[in-house]
């Protein structure tokens, strides 16, 4: 099997910025484990994600994803999109619309063109979709429009939205750092625990060690575009976060690295 | 020299100059502006009491006028959907969105009435000359704004559409439309207004509506009649703003 995503000597430096924000970070995320990707803000978290799901263009190196390699030039051909889902820090929801369209959004990728220009989605997009909504404890809100909904609910409904997507490799981009405790160990779980049972991979980025530890089988460390450390979350030493969050020596240059 | 400088002396003298030079240049002499007034007044004393016999002309003239801006706000609306697309930065690259909007700004430039006796020319009197100026006129104004709803709406959600795998106009029909469709709605429907109000004067120009009789009765010396239709012009465009706040406040 090969793995969700392989990653060999990667270096990306976003337009403008002086300092890569990802430098030489070579990773190999198994296929249909739950990986968490760990680092203080700025480290370099979101950009990695985001050029995962192909959104960045002009890095170095070799990326595959699902066994499809990446090319840095131009996206990733349109089909093979939606086997890369992704959850959005900010949710990236259509505020207008309702929860149930929201969701068959991420059915668009898989419909035909014509029935995505119209928007009508076949029974079976409509199952995925009320699947996907129940699977995040959302069924009673599909009717309803997405800006009258609470922040929590509003996180349930990006990730249905990207389990609708039918994802092999799920992106979630800090999918809880607006959360109380409580919650957000309710949306790592719902989060990993549908990945698990549809056999996808996912990787989300946090900067909670404990929550890493709870939710992820795997741990990757990053801090200043640098893979830190690549351990089972087993094995994760508190030493290792407490470096990874330690304060930058004042070098030239730190802290203004271009955060995304 | 005053604290503004140079600058404030030049435009002063420059608006005093454009002043001075209309005086001496328009041929109008001095006692006809003095008896303008009473001429004026004398007018005004004719076209009193307004006659109530024309309310049939005055009912066919502004259903016409009606039809018109209806008419010429749809073909407006059609055009300015794949122009307003055109015009997009989201949508189309900037060797694409350039060209068209210059286009658009041209088509604003040219004044309605303008196209209207344009169109008289080309396809003789009538409504039909109204509704294809009025499309026309109006396209340059509409399009810009479904481009600027295009440009306006909340990127993330498109970034979203487009990494599920959604094309273009999978990503204007699903995650920009359902964001811009108040934005369209309050724009096109400030734009009838303005159609609406615009082509009450089209007749004068042969092109159709309720103008046609203000300039049929001021020609033929009917003013009392001439004072009818004006007066139900203004109440039209009384109605029609007051129509426009209350459409404002729904669509709010």
């Amino acid at each position: 099997m090969s793995p969700a995503a392989q990653i060999d000597d990667l270096t990306f430096a976003h337009p403008g910025a002086d300092l890569p924000a990802l430098e030489q970070v070579s990773l190999r995320i198994p296929a249909g484990e739950s990986v968490a990707l760990l680092g203080p803000s700025g480290a370099g978290k979101t950009t990695l994600l985001a050029l995962l799901d192909g959104r960045l263009h002009g890095w170095r190196g070799r990326v595959s994803v699902l066994g499809v390699p990446l090319d840095p030039d131009r996206p990733p051909p349109r089909a093979s999109r939606p086997d890369t889902g992704f959850v959005f820090q900010e949710f990236a929801l259509v505020e207008r619309s309702t929860v149930l369209r929201n969701v068959l959004n991420g059915r668009l990728g898989r419909m035909s063109p014509l029935r995505a220009l119209l928007g009508s989605p076949t029974p079976h997009d409509l199952e995925i979709a009320r699947t996907a909504l129940a699977d995040c404890g959302i069924a009673d809100l599909a009717e309803r429009r997405v800006d009258s909904l609470s922040g929590g609910q509003r996180q349930r409904v990006a990730i249905a939205r990207c389990l609708a997507q039918e994802p092999r490799l799920i992106l979630a981009d800090e999918p809880v750092s607006n959360l109380d405790p409580t919650r957000a160990g309710e949306i790592l779980a719902l989060l990993t625990g549908a990945a698990q049972a549809r056999g996808a991979t996912a990787l989300f980025s946090s900067h909670q060690p404990d929550l890493a530890r709870r939710f992820a089988q795997r741990i990757i460390g990053i801090r200043d575009g640098r893979v830190a450390f690549d351990v089972p979350s087993s094995e994760l030493k508190d030493e290792a976060t407490a470096a990874l969050y330690r304060e930058a020596e004042p070098l030239p240059g730190l802290g203004l690295r271009a955060v995304s | 020299m005053g604290p503004r400088g140079f600058g404030g002396f030049a435009t002063s003298a420059l608006i005093a100059g454009a002043i001075l030079w209309s005086f001496v240049t328009t041929d109008v002499e001095l006692s006809r502006l003095v008896s303008a007034g009473p001429r004026i007044a004398d007018f005004l004393g004719r076209m009193f009491p307004p006659d109530p016999t024309v309310m049939a002309e005055i009912r066919k003239g502004s259903a016409e006028t009606l039809r018109i801006a209806i008419l010429g706000s749809l073909g407006a609306v059609i055009l300015s959907i794949p122009l307003g697309i055109l015009a997009s930065e989201t949508m189309v690259s900037p060797a694409l969105f350039r060209p068209v909007r210059t286009l658009l700004a041209f088509i604003r430039a040219i004044p309605l009435i303008l196209v209207a006796m344009l169109m008289v020319g080309a396809v003789g009197l009538g409504p039909l000359p109204g509704i294809i100026a009025v499309a026309f006129h109006a396209t340059g104004m509409l399009a810009k704004f479904y481009a600027e709803a295009i440009d306006g709406v909340s990127r993330a959600p498109i970034a979203a559409l487009e990494s599920a795998g959604a094309g273009p106009l999978v990503r204007l029909r699903h995650a920009i439309w359902p964001q811009m469709a108040p934005v369209v709605a309050r724009d096109t429907i400030f734009r009838f207004e303005l159609n609406l109000r615009e082509s009450l004067i089209l007749g004068i120009v042969g092109a159709g509506g309720i103008g046609f009789y203000i300039q049929t009765y001021v020609r033929s010396f009917q003013y009392d009649k001439a004072a009818s239709v004006t007066i139900a012009v203004v109440v039209m465009v009384i109605a029609i703003e007051a129509l426009n706040v209350a459409l404002r406040r729904r669509f709010a």
